[in-house]
């Protein structure tokens, strides 16, 4: 029994030690990401959109969307790429062997004719079925070829790109007009130093999707998707812009990033049968680029948007946050080396032992921590009070975390105008607290054992799409 | 960590948490009061706006602080898309109305985007008054600053901004494309103080300079260009094929033809978009040698050019299955389109 005691007391502690570590870690993160939002929507008014859309200096980009069984909004996300404000660009839709419609709608949507396409080898990917131009589109192509997942598919992508950047979109992604223009920014001000950078991904659910642009954004209907949009507000305005101002970005997400071609070609493409491709990409290009001592800055901008749909039942959403733990796993398991390594600087030292400590093995000590903290107060060596003062506590730290990033948004970017709305975030950001962080927690343990399993493969994922198309399903970044 | 710690932290987070709610919901009503507010103001002057940059200046009554804000916004916004006497009028409202004495002023600021905001606006306003302030703002410390000050100094359009944004980007103090740009929005001006920089011994300078004078030159610059294509650096060579194309300079085809030859793939690559800019069809069976041989991406701008220059030669060379498929993407694209 005193063994048991002992050992609920050093579990307790340890859930303690970590919830204090990790909410001071998030509460610098707001501090941080209030001071870089800020100043970056100050920038906006002198930031020169128009001048770099009308410039002949501005590098073209390959937009590339690799499909997979997307039928069901592929054609609204082609449309809001070619009415993309941007000087000079080409589509590539890469058709992952999709079993639905995807290539059907595509055709029928756009005059696709087939025409022969010449595809670089310098990445590996399956083989190539068939290439399509469109009649009334020149810049866009269309490349039919056998599954290979979604890192084959954007190597494919990359392999058959003409331009110095290529920008990878998910193919249930509505970009919005000068999404483009501001997340290649960076790029315009510094071309030799800019590896690559990633903007904001929304939630599209309950948004009005008119000929591939979201004209009224609104909150979804389902709960479930809400408190997802909360969610994403911490993850993207605290997260990324925090990791960002240190030099120190993992997760550029596969929704919407743009990146150097020649550099992640040289950096071998995106690892074959890698479910966290993102996340993959990302370090191995900060491996790639500190290991040659050579200066860069991969960068977050918080203000281009990618809207995408969220999933609206548990089974969907459990699969896709298995799916990202596992994927956060096996990048950091494959690029280990770079943990508390000091060669690799603030990325080695901060940034991925935060990673594998807090995002990876975090939601372990959080489920154990639990009923640890119970069986204490039950047995005595933790008394009731502290207990209920504790829980009391670190309810109130998420609540006041995603409030204020709610905060942030309103005064930032400020994207959903309806006051109903406003009221419904504030509950949501009260809401998540009692129960879907937690459930989000068990399913990221269940990704952790996934990954110990080596289990493969994406599971299917059922989507209505946002052009109010029926059914669908697909891969897609975090 | 005692019981009493966890309850002032509860505390303080309660607290904490309910402000921020609060503040929510009273910047939510307030914004609902301006924007109805804006709006209306917006919908209320926007005739006299118009009127304004036309030259008519309606004198009955002054207009209040807010609605002087309101027409300021709107003409600095029209502006960017006027040239002339328009442009000249809207400068000349900012003038009168002490907004560019107030913006110079701002130049002077502690804060840097409070300063940067001022160059910027400073552009929008058109007002030669503000010519030698952001002369001076180019040597800002910060290059948010610099930046701007660059991308109005081109907007104001004097040939007085032509060297000292010629060095900004030469030094490296703004941004390559801003500088660029603003230089670009200058004009022909620009030219002469480009051209001797076309010598400049750093390569990445004579590269940006050469793209610029591909853009601003006329026939004049192509034999200066044409001695670049035998550059020592790489990248100043494919910029001066590709600036010659876009001059359409027929004078330097045997020069390009020579560069489809040069060691450097995307050398290769721009000396055979400029061929079929320039539209030169004796280059057709070198472009076609290219196509078929070449790696991936010379060999896809030399069928691309071929597809501009000679679509029949194009279509009968891609029917041989040997051809590669650099001809054979461009003859299907070429059919896609007809």
């Amino acid at each position: 029994m005193t063994t048991l005691r002992t050992a609920l007391e050093i579990l307790a502690l340890v859930a303690f030690g970590y919830f204090a570590v990790l909410n001071t870690i998030y509460l610098v993160f707001t501090g941080l990401a209030w001071r870089a939002v800020r100043r970056y929507r100050l920038a906006r008014s002198y930031s020169a959109v128009d001048e770099a859309f009308a410039s002949p200096l501005t590098p073209p980009v390959s937009v590339l969307l690799p499909a997979f069984n997307e039928e069901a909004g592929i054609v609204e996300s082609v449309r809001s790429l070619l009415g993309l404000r941007y000087p000079e660009f080409e589509i590539i839709v890469v058709n992952d062997g999709s079993v639905d419609g995807t290539l059907t709608r595509l055709a029928e949507a756009f005059e696709l004719v087939p025409a022969r396409k010449a595809i670089r080898a310098s990445l590996p990917c399956a083989r190539v079925r068939a290439a399509y131009a469109s009649r009334r589109h020149p810049e866009l192509w269309v490349i039919d070829k056998e599954n290979g997942g979604k890192s084959d598919a954007l190597n494919c992508g990359i392999d058959a790109a003409r331009y110095p950047y290529f920008c990878a979109v998910d193919a249930d992604a509505i970009l919005e007009e000068d999404a483009l223009l501001r997340v290649a920014k960076p790029i315009l001000d510094d071309p030799g130093l800019v590896a690559a950078t990633g903007g904001i991904v929304r939630i599209a659910n309950g948004c009005r999707v008119d000929h591939g642009r979201v004209t009224n954004v609104r909150l979804p209907r389902s709960k479930l998707a809400v408190l997802q949009v909360v969610e994403y507000f911490r993850a993207f305005l605290v997260g990324r812009v925090g990791w960002s101002g240190m030099r120190s970005l993992l997760i550029i997400s596969g929704a919407f990033g743009l990146f150097r071609r020649n550099l992640v070609e040289a950096a071998g493409g995106y690892a074959q049968g890698a479910v966290g491709e993102d996340v993959e990409l990302v370090l191995r290009l900060h491996r790639y680029l500190r290991e040659r001592g050579e200066e860069y800055r991969i960068e977050f901008v918080p203000d281009p948007v990618a809207w995408t749909e969220a999933p609206e039942d548990f089974a969907t959403l459990s699969r896709q946050r298995r799916r990202w733990q596992r994927g956060l796993g096996e990048a950091l398991w494959r690029h280990r080396r770079v943990a508390f390594n000091p060669r690799y600087g603030l990325l080695g030292t901060l940034a991925v032992p935060y990673f594998l400590l807090f995002e990876l093995v975090g939601p372990i000590v959080e489920l154990v921590g639990y009923p640890a903290v119970v069986a204490s107060a039950a047995l005595g060596t933790l008394s009731p009070a502290f207990f209920v003062a504790f829980f009391v506590t670190a309810v109130l730290v998420g609540v006041f975390l995603s409030v204020s990033a709610l905060l942030l948004e309103e005064f930032s970017f400020r994207r959903y105008g309806d006051d109903g709305d406003a009221v419904r975030m504030v509950l949501a950001a009260i809401g998540e607290n009692l129960g879907y962080r937690q459930l989000v927690t068990f399913w990221r343990v269940l990704g952790i054992v996934d990954m110990a399993r080596r289990r493969k493969g994406w599971g299917a994922m059922r989507r209505r799409g946002l052009g109010y198309a029926p059914v669908g399903g697909a891969s897609k970044g975090r | 960590m005692s019981i009493d710690a966890l309850v002032w932290a509860a505390l303080a987070l309660t607290a904490a948490g309910s402000f921020c709610a609060y503040v929510l919901s009273v910047r939510r009503l307030y914004l609902l009061r301006s924007d109805r507010r804006h709006r209306a103001g917006e919908e209320r002057l926007a005739t006299v706006t118009a009127a304004l940059a036309e030259g008519d200046l309606p004198r009955a009554d002054e207009p209040s602080e807010a609605d002087l804000e309101l027409v300021a916004e709107l003409l600095a916004r029209y502006s960017r898309q006027l040239t002339g006497d328009a442009r000249s009028n809207i400068a000349g409202f900012f003038e009168s109305h002490g907004l560019v004495g107030r913006e110079v002023a701002h130049l002077g600021d502690r804060r840097s985007w409070r300063r940067a905001c001022a160059a910027f606006l400073l552009g929008d306003m058109g007002s030669p008054q503000a010519l030698n302030p952001l002369l001076r703002a180019l040597d800002d410390s910060s290059r948010e600053v610099r930046s701007a000050a660059a991308r109005s100094l081109g907007l104001l359009g004097s040939g007085q901004a032509v060297e000292p944004l010629v060095h900004a980007l030469v030094e490296r103090r703004v941004p390559r494309a801003i500088g660029g740009q603003a230089l670009l929005t200058l004009g022909s001006e620009a030219l002469g103080p480009l051209r001797p920089l076309l010598l400049h011994r750093e390569p990445n300078v004579r590269a940006a300079v050469v793209e610029l004078v591909g853009l601003l030159g006329d026939a004049g610059d192509a034999r200066l260009l044409t001695s670049r294509l035998r550059d020592s650096a790489a990248e100043v060579r494919a910029k001066a094929a590709r600036a010659l194309g876009r001059l359409g300079a027929e004078e330097a085809t045997i020069e390009l033809r020579e560069a489809l030859g040069d060691r450097i793939g995307f050398v290769r690559a721009n000396a055979a978009v400029a061929l079929g800019l320039v539209g030169d069809r004796a280059s057709a069976s070198a472009l076609l040698e290219v196509a078929r041989s070449d790696e991936f991406d010379p060999a896809q701008a030399a069928a691309r050019a071929l597809s501009r220059l000679y679509p029949q030669l194009l279509w009968s060379a891609a029917r041989d299955r040997t051809s590669g498929p650099h001809l054979a993407e461009a003859a299907d694209l070429t059919a896609a389109a007809r």
